[in-house]
């Protein structure tokens, strides 16, 4: 009896313990670990399984490279036009359904059913409408307005055009294309993001304000637009992370190409480290974008943080 | 004073439009919705009309939308030719007497890579509700030392991907098969899924318990509970709703994978329904209709899955998102 009760309050008190080590256990070896052999093969030079230390040299041969910084700036514009895109798409279909109309319900199903579609999918459906000669859409795409015509073959990476080398964004379609795909299968999350935070607005400082006088564009301006500003910050970095750290969609849509036009970091990331087998230099990438990654959620996490306490109705 | 230099004229005008606009409202706003929905489904649709296209129809120049053109019109109903033979190629059924229906699928597709991928997703999202479930109880039932700490490192990981960490991930992967002769990929590739699904899924499902009052177990430690007891007893089933959700959505996330599924198992038998649809896309046969088919094939599990279990869905995103 004595030692029943003692064997209890010792797994009662280390219950916790207990609870959270097989979800430890895992994070350890997924997510901890990689993070730190990441760092430690960055400074290694992997040459055929035999390893050699070299400092820093990975990192300077991956940042001093070209095709580093065309692929930051590509990653820049991808992001710009991508979370732009998403967000006014977005915020505008949530505003119509938030008039809760019969077949609201409805209309978010419907809407909803990119967002299930795996990203490689979503990037083949699109790839199959532009194929050249085949795809619907291929003659529109033709138009010298665009550029190469062949800009996303799925057999072939054709040689990029001069004009698309010259002007890398907007008329290089495959970019393009990328930016509307991405923000395709982005749009039904963001718009139920924005959605349920603008059916938190509570309702009776809308009709009091009406009843002041507020039209619809200066309610709007001054009640609902601020309540939800801390949701479209969250819905940001949501969108700037999946957009840093998407490759799938790059994967099947594009491959990088034409050329190197769509080939943003995570891209980057991939054919350094399985295509080119240059796993060293690969890690110092990858230690540079989880250091971009942490920075952009700690930042989110204290964003949102100092909004819950603010915002309390 | 103002008022009353208004004339009545102005006033009713005004009033008719008005009632005019609060009565057309409904109607424009269902209008822009149903465009909206056109542009969002277009994609899947035009993916569709593809998929039951003839070879010869998918390869004319320049495309044709509908293939229903005779030689002397240009669309004529009776002679649309719409077939299957894209989808007969994915699934390439053959009839077997020894089969246990009578006929087996003999596309890999269906024979190998759809198997793959629903054992990989249903064990890593099993162990996934459990995990969570455990974890998300301790975080939201135990004040314990370094609770802050470790709820605000879970929260941090959900924002890791796991490209950056795949480097280390398949080093690793390469070391264990080295290491161990009898080594089984596809554990290792479960594990990782797990890890990948964990941290999210922690937070709906602590969330969920959360919102669950605490004097209902604390009447069950009185009644002779112990806390496990109360875990599986009386607080899982009144979370039910949240595990649904950390296993459905860990489940979407799983069969949509790609890359890890890709690089961490080596052999071809063992890889996923993604990597299958690399299969269509042969260097000499065009089969457009036949990759179509596949992609359709591959994404109705889950938007089947989906549309019955919509609301479950929606709360969880909508919970893991804007808590975080």
């Amino acid at each position: 009896m004595h030692s029943r009760r003692i064997r209890q309050t010792f797994l009662s008190r280390t219950l916790p313990f207990w609870l959270l080590l097989p979800s430890l256990l895992v994070l350890a070896v997924v997510q901890f670990y990689p993070g730190f052999y990441s760092i430690f093969l960055s400074t290694q030079d992997f040459q055929a399984g035999t390893m050699k230390f070299v400092g820093v040299q990975n990192f300077d041969k991956v940042f001093g490279s070209s095709s580093f910084s065309d692929s930051v700036w590509l990653t820049l514009m991808f992001l710009l036009g991508y979370a732009l895109l998403t967000m006014v798409v977005s915020f505008t279909v949530a505003l119509f359904l938030n008039r809760k109309l019969r077949l609201s319900g409805f209309y978010l199903t419907v809407i909803f059913i990119p967002w299930v579609l795996s990203d490689v999918i979503a990037g083949l459906v699109f790839r199959l409408f532009v194929v050249p000669d085949y795809g619907l859409l291929s003659p529109f795409f033709a138009s010298p307005l665009f550029g190469s015509p062949d800009g996303i073959s799925l057999l072939t990476t054709p040689p990029p055009s001069p004009l698309t080398e010259a002007i890398p964004f907007p008329p290089a379609p495959a970019m393009f294309l990328l930016i509307f795909a991405s923000a395709w299968k982005a749009v039904p999350f963001i718009t139920l993001l924005i959605l349920a935070a603008l059916q938190t607005v509570p309702k009776e400082v809308l009709e009091s304000a009406s009843m002041d006088g507020a039209n619809g564009i200066s309610s709007f301006r001054f009640i609902t637009f601020p309540l939800v500003i801390p949701t479209l910050v969250v819905a940001m970095f949501n969108l700037t992370l999946g957009g840093i750290n998407g490759v799938g969609m790059v994967f099947s849509l594009t491959s990088g190409g034409p050329g190197s036009a769509t080939e943003v970091l995570s891209f980057l990331l991939y054919k350094l480290g399985f295509g080119q087998l240059e796993f060293g230099r690969a890690a110092a990438l990858s230690v540079l974008m989880t250091i971009v990654n942490l920075v952009l959620i700690l930042v989110a996490l204290r964003i949102s943080r100092s909004d819950s306490e603010g915002y309390k109705f | 004073m103002e008022t009353t230099s208004t004339s009545p004229a102005y006033l009713k005008r005004s009033a008719r439009y008005y009632a005019f606009a609060k009565g057309a409202q409904p109607w424009i706003f269902n209008f822009l919705l149903i465009i909206v929905c056109l542009f969002m489904a277009l994609p899947i649709l035009g993916t569709m009309l593809t998929s039951v296209k003839r070879q010869v129809d998918v390869q004319r120049k320049p495309p044709l939308l509908l293939p229903c053109d005779t030689e002397t019109r240009d669309f004529d109903v009776n002679a649309c030719r719409f077939v299957l033979e894209g989808y007969d190629r994915v699934i390439d059924i053959k009839p077997n007497p020894d089969a246990l229906f009578g006929f087996e699928m003999q596309g890999r597709m269906f024979s190998t890579y759809i198997p793959n991928t629903l054992l990989y997703a249903v064990s890593a999202s099993l162990l996934v509700t459990l995990f969570a479930g455990m974890a998300g109880y301790a975080l939201s039932r135990f004040n314990f030392r370094g609770r802050r700490a470790l709820q605000l490192a879970i929260l941090a990981i959900t924002g890791v991907p796991l490209l950056t960490n795949l480097i280390s991930l398949y080093q690793l992967g390469v070391a264990l098969r080295k290491a161990f002769p009898g080594y089984e990929e596809r554990i290792f590739l479960i594990i990782v899924y797990v890890g990948f699904g964990l941290p999210f899924s922690i937070w709906i499902v602590k969330a969920f318990f959360d919102t669950i009052p605490r004097e209902l177990e604390e009447a069950s430690f009185i009644d002779g509970c112990s806390p496990v007891q109360a875990l599986f007893r009386i607080v899982a089933p009144l979370a039910a709703p949240g595990l649904t959700s950390a296993f459905l959505l860990s489940f979407v996330g799983v069969w949509n994978e790609f890359i890890a599924g890709y690089l961490l198992v080596s052999k071809n038998a063992l890889k996923t329904a993604m990597f299958g649809l690399y299969d269509f896309i042969g260097q000499f046969v065009i089969g457009y209709q036949v990759l179509a088919a596949a992609c359709i094939l591959i994404a109705l599990p889950v938007v089947i899955l989906f549309l019955f279990a919509r609301p479950v869905f929606f709360r969880a995103m909508v919970e893991g998102a804007l808590k975080g």
